[in-house]
């Protein structure tokens, strides 16, 4: 009995959609451009969010020589640094290692650095220091202590202008809540007024139907499968599109933020299924809105 | 099994359409319901399977009173009446076969069921053939026998017949007359409303005048 009747609904809602099939391209269309304009805010916000906790939580210090220096200077500073907490080794670039991966980054445009005579890229020591364990004051101390041995040209690290991002990120956060609650309201907006308008194409059936017995959740059950399968499709295009424009382009160039290298992630399984689930919730309430309208009046 | 109270029925303009009317209708009756166009049988049915609520006074059908019926309660009682519409109202994107299916599958019965009752009727109905056509493509007869089909397909308490002959030959005139008999022998209590004074020839059975919107 209940095999019959869920055919049934799944078999109207399909056979609704078909027979809108114009309106709902284009109710799937706008809607998908408001997910993916959603979607890629999340994805942008995700990554810098992810990367702001993972640089908060430890910094890169690098310290640049002047010239190239000695083993035995680089094991000496070592040694020191071991002394405090929270510090972890990462390596020693010397000026070749430097050359070599600016080259690397560079790729096809290496060619430019052919023309200098000497090679102008300082070697480095490169530190990782963790906040939990050495504490705020830890880098800056550092620096201070560092900067005092003579074949240290100068230290770098990027502490403060995290610091300062992270207050940005708030911010953004804010933003993008409002902007994707906007969005949201949009999508929301748009399957409501399609599904209106299938509900309208079959006024006279719903007539019909009710007249030999159906009962509200029987005319209205096709309706809200309808707005659900929208929402999906909506959801699930704007996360495709979102995927094939990450993997296009995104994969293939270097962003950077400061001096750290920023690696893209895509939103995971858990929060992509997440994002489907609500684009799958607004469709059904969309109908579910537009139902009320209609069976009230 | 009916029963209406100084029922009213005014659409708004100066003459009401249904006036006073008092009516008892007992279980497994077979009623003819007659006046000229415009007397208000079409209205009286429509009171009776709530497609139109009264003006004032009140209809009780089954044992409950329409003023007060709540939606799923209706649409309960309607599984149980049946109805030939005037216009048929027939789905005009579903065919045959479905559009009498459809008086089962909000029921919720399986499909092999579905299935086999819906044949059985339309080949009583002399409509085998034409499970698959879509009711554009049927002539006014074969909509006729379409709804027919459909309003009986689930075996109803009450079967409410808006000029169900409306369309047809003499011939099939006759045999619907005859189905209409056949199920009310099987217990259902019938209602023709009619305007046709062949029909009522040579009937021993009660018929109900309406002229004007009052019982004569
Ligand atoms: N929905 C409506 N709105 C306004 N007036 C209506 C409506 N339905 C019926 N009427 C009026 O009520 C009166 C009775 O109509 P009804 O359809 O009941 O007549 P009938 O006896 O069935 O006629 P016929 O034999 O032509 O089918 C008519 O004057 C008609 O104009
Ligand atoms: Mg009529």
């Amino acid at each position: 009995m209940k095999i019959t009747i869920f055919h049934y609904f799944i078999r109207q809602a399909m056979v609704n959609i078909f027979e809108n099939r114009l309106v709902h391209l284009i109710g799937i269309g706008t809607m998908s451009i408001a997910f993916l304009i959603f979607y890629t805010f999340i994805l942008i916000f995700v990554n810098l969010n992810y990367w702001t906790e993972e640089q908060g939580r430890s910094l890169t210090m690098s310290i640049y020589f002047k010239g190239e220096p000695d083993r035995v200077l680089i094991e000496n500073i070592e040694k020191e640094l071991f002394l405090f907490p929270g510090v972890t080794i990462k390596g020693f670039v010397s000026k070749d290692d430097a050359m070599k991966s600016l080259r690397r980054k560079l790729g096809d445009k290496a060619g430019l650095l052919d023309g200098l005579k000497e090679n102008p890229l300082p070697a480095s020591l490169e530190i990782i220091l963790s906040r939990d364990k050495g504490g705020d004051s830890l880098p800056y101390q550092l620096k201070t202590k560092l900067e005092k041995i003579d074949t240290v040209d100068e230290v770098q690290y990027s502490q403060e202008w995290i610091r300062r991002f992270q207050t940005v990120m708030e911010a953004i956060k804010i933003v993008g809540m409002i902007f994707g609650g906007l969005l949201f309201l949009a999508a929301l907006f748009i399957i409501t007024n399609t599904i209106k308008l299938t509900i309208y194409s079959r006024k006279e059936e719903i007539e019909i139907l009710k007249l030999v017995g159906a009962t509200n959740r029987f005319v209205k059950i096709p309706f809200m499968i309808e707005g659900s399968i929208q929402g999906f499709l909506g959801g699930a295009v704007a996360l495709i599109i979102l995927f094939l424009v990450y993997i296009i382009v995104i994969t293939r160039i270097d962003i950077r933020i400061g001096f750290a290298s920023l690696d893209i992630v895509f939103l995971s399984p858990q929060f992509i299924l997440f994002l489907l689930f609500i684009s799958v919730i607004i469709g059904f309430i969309g109908s579910t809105i537009s139902l009320g309208r209609f069976f009230r009046t | 099994m009916i029963q209406l109270f100084q029922v009213y029925k005014n659409f708004g303009s100066k003459n009401p359409a249904l006036l006073d009317i008092n009516l008892t209708v007992k279980k497994g009756e077979f009623v003819f319901i007659t006046g000229p166009s415009g007397a208000g049988k079409t209205t009286l049915l429509k009171i009776i399977f709530c497609a139109e609520k009264p003006t004032s006074g009140n209809a009780l059908v089954d044992g409950r009173n329409l003023n007060r019926i709540k939606d799923r309660e209706l649409a309960l009682l309607r599984r149980r009446i049946g109805v030939i519409f005037q216009d048929f109202k027939l789905l005009p994107r579903r065919n045959v076969f479905e559009n009498v299916a459809l008086a089962l599958e909000i029921m919720g019965f399986p499909f092999y069921m579905i299935r086999k009752k819906v044949h059985q009727t339309l080949r009583y109905l002399g409509l085998a053939n034409k499970e698959g056509y879509y009711p554009p493509q049927l002539s006014g007869g074969e909509q006729q026998r379409v709804a027919i089909a459909r309003a009986i397909v689930n075996n109803p308490l009450i079967l409410l017949a808006d000029e169900p002959t409306g369309n047809l030959d003499p011939d099939l005139t006759m045999e619907i007359m005859a189905l209409l008999k056949e199920i009310h022998i099987k217990g259902t209590t019938v209602l023709v409303a009619t305007h046709s004074q062949e029909l009522l020839k040579d009937t021993t059975r009660r018929i109900i005048t309406l002229n004007k919107g009052r019982i004569v």
